[in-house]
């Protein structure tokens, strides 16, 4: 019997509160559950590992400062599906790093006409959700 | 003893096959290869494939190129196809009067009604008026939320619009719940003051109200001749999540019925059909004329211009005068193309009837001595053009296990498909038909609305299935793949193609379900239809029932469900039919290089 409730987990360590904020949007715009832990891990990849490791659906996000990394169960540590940085400009870099599976991921600009960097966290918790929900990543 | 090879030169590949002849143990077989056909066929330009394929060959028994005695060619059929699609209605909208979308997370459900009301005016509006609100994309779903319940507690608002995908967000937020729909990319060409309907649907289900009529009626206060003008905005609703329908005074939608034209059969019993008549009657209309001489269209109407871009394309590519150019066969297949509506809000498409036309031309004799001369300059060998592709395949399909006399054989190419008997007593009966692979592909990319030939050719080769985890994927068939090595999570959720150099992701998001029924509709209106017009044709006194076996070679006859798709139509006329296998070892290709060397032991002394 399913005991915890279904949420996708969110382990941070100083965040940048405004990727913050649009992450969760993005998970809520989907209409799925999330939790946000303060953790002491030491880097994003053993957050974001953890987090889709204590997560019932297997989908967490970890968050390091002005980084923010999408791990699904069943990845290897360090083979995030997505890796997102969120400069001081507000400037989101998406790292395109030899492991890292989406650095050819093409992200869709949404329709809005705020901040074109933070959309691209926006998207990191839609596809956080759509995991779970198991629905194509935006 | 000398090396022989055969060379078949086909539309798209060219396949060789060499063979040893001794006087008295005849022919035989060492190796075979293919590869693509470079340049138009028949024109000196395919000299460099075919150099490259019999290289291939001979690498792979360890011998030169050098060491082969006599090349023979086959004499090309002359015909080459082309296919073109018209579609037949279109739907307009006049003042924009509709959107009808799919975003995947509408929120809240039910419907609404009032007047439309745009986020900068709420300071504006009046008391005791039913509005509906239109958030502007450059407004945060926090401002909006706050926004909305401060103006309700002195307004009436009943729903809203947004046009960033915040609708779940926005819902979050307020203390009274409406119904609200997101993703309304063209939010600026909706008009303040008009009255609008908007809808949800519950969890589960697609809209009710607005997709039907009477609905539409009931939340606008429609008349009866304005009820029946919606009827065509309903039909496009229907299946969504949600929609929205505006009452613009002068708004409209129609639906236009394309002048499509007629079509003109020049041949014994010449005829005249109109496209609009569908594909059934077009394809009664050609089986009942005879030997057909050419086919034209009413000029200036859709079909007209239809047949006038297959002469052009066919006289660039054979290089005769337009004038010259003879459509002898057209398969006609009826589709459904979605198209995007004019004037729609949000890219909304609707489904639009279409006619797809595959059309054969006769061309002169391919100038194939040219060809022959060059390639024998070329390689320093004896170069043969060596009788015709039909009785060629015939003779090379004749080496598939299991087979005897009188036989037939169904090649299905790419842009033809053509069959041929041959008698006990070796006489070969033979035609060619339009509609093959090439109108499969076309059918596949219209009615998915892919606009992306290539992709279209990967869905009609492979088989699909949907990537659940990361771990495993279900097929099409329903069965479940596990891997060891976790999925790349750019396939995770999507619709895959399964080669076998991996997977290839659909972009477009189109249920699998419904990609594998266009797809085996697709091959079965065109190669079901074709296979059953061709041995009609071929068979002694035109009756199936006359042929006892019939093999597949081509092209398409590699394909994973077409041979399987014929072999169950046939199964009512208890003929023997299959996926030929030349040589025992070839598959269904191969068949005419083939039987290009055996032909040759048949004319030595």
């Amino acid at each position: 019997m399913i005991t915890k409730k279904p949420a996708i987990f969110i382990y941070v360590r100083n965040p940048d509160e405004r990727m913050l904020k649009e992450i969760c949007a993005g998970i809520e715009e989907e209409g799925v559950f999330y939790e946000i832990r303060e953790v002491d891990l030491p880097s994003l990849d053993e957050l974001a590992w953890q987090a889709a490791n204590d997560s019932m659906p297997g989908s967490g996000i970890g968050i390091l400062g002005n980084q923010a990394a999408l791990q699904l169960r069943g990845l290897d540590k360090g083979r995030n599906a997505a890796v997102l940085e969120v400069f001081a400009t507000s400037k989101v870099h998406v790292t395109a790093s030899p492991q890292n599976h989406f650095s050819s991921m093409r992200f869709h600009e949404t329709a809005s006409l705020r901040d074109p960097d933070l959309a691209k966290c926006r998207i990191l918790g839609s596809n956080s959700a759509r995991a779970v929900k198991k629905m194509a990543f935006k | 003893m000398s090396f022989i090879a055969g060379v078949d030169i086909g539309n798209s590949t060219t396949e060789v096959c060499v063979g040893e002849w001794a006087p008295n143990s005849g022919i035989h077989f060492l190796c075979s290869a293919s590869c693509a056909t470079t340049g138009t066929k028949g024109t000196p330009a395919n000299i460099h494939g075919i150099r490259e394929a019999l290289n291939q060959a001979m690498e792979s028994i360890g011998r030169e190129l050098s060491d082969i005695a006599l090349i023979r060619l086959n004499e090309a059929a002359p015909v080459i196809g082309d296919t073109a699609m018209e579609t037949l209605t279109e739907t307009i909208i006049t003042d924009s009067s509709m959107i009808g979308h799919n975003p995947s997370t509408p929120a809240g459900a039910g419907q609404a009604v009032g007047k439309l009301l745009f986020m900068e005016n709420l300071s504006r509006a009046a008391a005791h008026t039913p509005y509906i609100v239109a958030v502007p994309g450059t407004c945060s779903y926090e401002e909006a939320a706050s926004a909305l319940n401060r103006a309700a507690e002195s307004l009436d608002i009943r729903g809203a619009i947004l046009q960033a995908d915040e609708a779940v967000l926005v819902e979050n937020r307020l203390h009274r719940k409406i119904p609200i729909i997101d993703e309304v990319a063209l939010l600026d060409r909706l008009k303040d003051g008009v009255e609008a309907a908007i809808e949800v649907a519950l969890p589960g289900q697609s809209v009710r109200m607005l997709s039907n009529p009477y609905g539409i009626a009931t939340l606008l206060h429609l008349n009866p001749e304005e009820t029946h003008s919606v009827t065509p905005i309903a039909k496009s609703l229907i299946g969504k999540r949600s929609a929205v329908v505006l009452k613009t005074p002068g708004g409209n939608v129609r639906e236009n019925v394309l002048p499509a034209g007629d079509i003109f059969l020049d041949a014994e019993n010449g005829t005249l059909v109109s496209l609009d008549e569908g594909a059934e009657k077009i394809m009664q209309a050609v089986s009942g004329a005879g030997d057909i001489h050419d086919i034209t269209g009413a000029p200036d109407t859709n079909v007209g211009n239809m047949f006038s871009r297959i002469r052009q394309g066919m006289s660039s590519l054979s290089q005769t005068p337009q004038a010259d150019i003879r459509i002898t066969d057209i398969l006609a297949v009826d589709t459904l193309a979605p198209v995007l509506i004019s004037g729609a809000l949000a890219g909304e498409t609707c489904l639009e009837k279409a006619v797809g036309i595959a059309a054969m031309v006769k061309t002169q004799k391919l100038p194939m001595e040219n060809l022959s001369k060059k390639l024998q300059k070329e390689l320093g060998m004896e170069v043969k053009i060596a009788g015709v592709e039909a009785v060629m395949a015939s003779l090379g399909a004749l080496t598939t296990p299991g087979t005897k006399l009188p036989l037939a054989i169904l090649d299905m190419g790419g842009g033809s498909t053509d069959a041929a008997v041959i008698s006990m007593e070796g006489k070969v009966v033979m035609t060619h038909q339009a509609g093959a692979g090439e109108l499969v592909s076309m059918l596949i990319e219209t009615e998915l609305g892919l606009s992306d030939r290539h992709m279209a050719e990967q869905i009609k080769k492979y088989p699909l299935a949907k990537v659940e985890s990361l771990f495993h994927m279900r097929m099409e068939n329903g069965q479940m793949t596990f891997v060891e090595e976790s999925i790349d999570p750019r396939f995770y959720g999507r619709v895959v193609l399964l080669t076998e150099n991996g997977l290839i992701r659909m972009e477009k998001d189109i249920p699998m379900e419904k990609i594998v029924q266009v797809r085996r509709e697709a091959k079965r209106k065109v190669f079901v239809t074709n296979a059953l017009r061709a041995l009609k044709k071929v068979a002694p006194k035109h009756n199936l029932k006359s042929l006892s076996n019939v093999v597949l070679v081509g092209g398409s006859a590699e394909d994973f469900e077409i041979p399987e798709m014929l072999m169950e139509e046939f199964a009512a006329w208890r003929m023997v039919c299959g996926r030929g296998n030349i040589r025992g070892q070839e598959g269904p290709r191969n068949a005419v290089a083939t039987g290009l060397v055996l032909s040759y032991a048949g004319e030595m002394p």
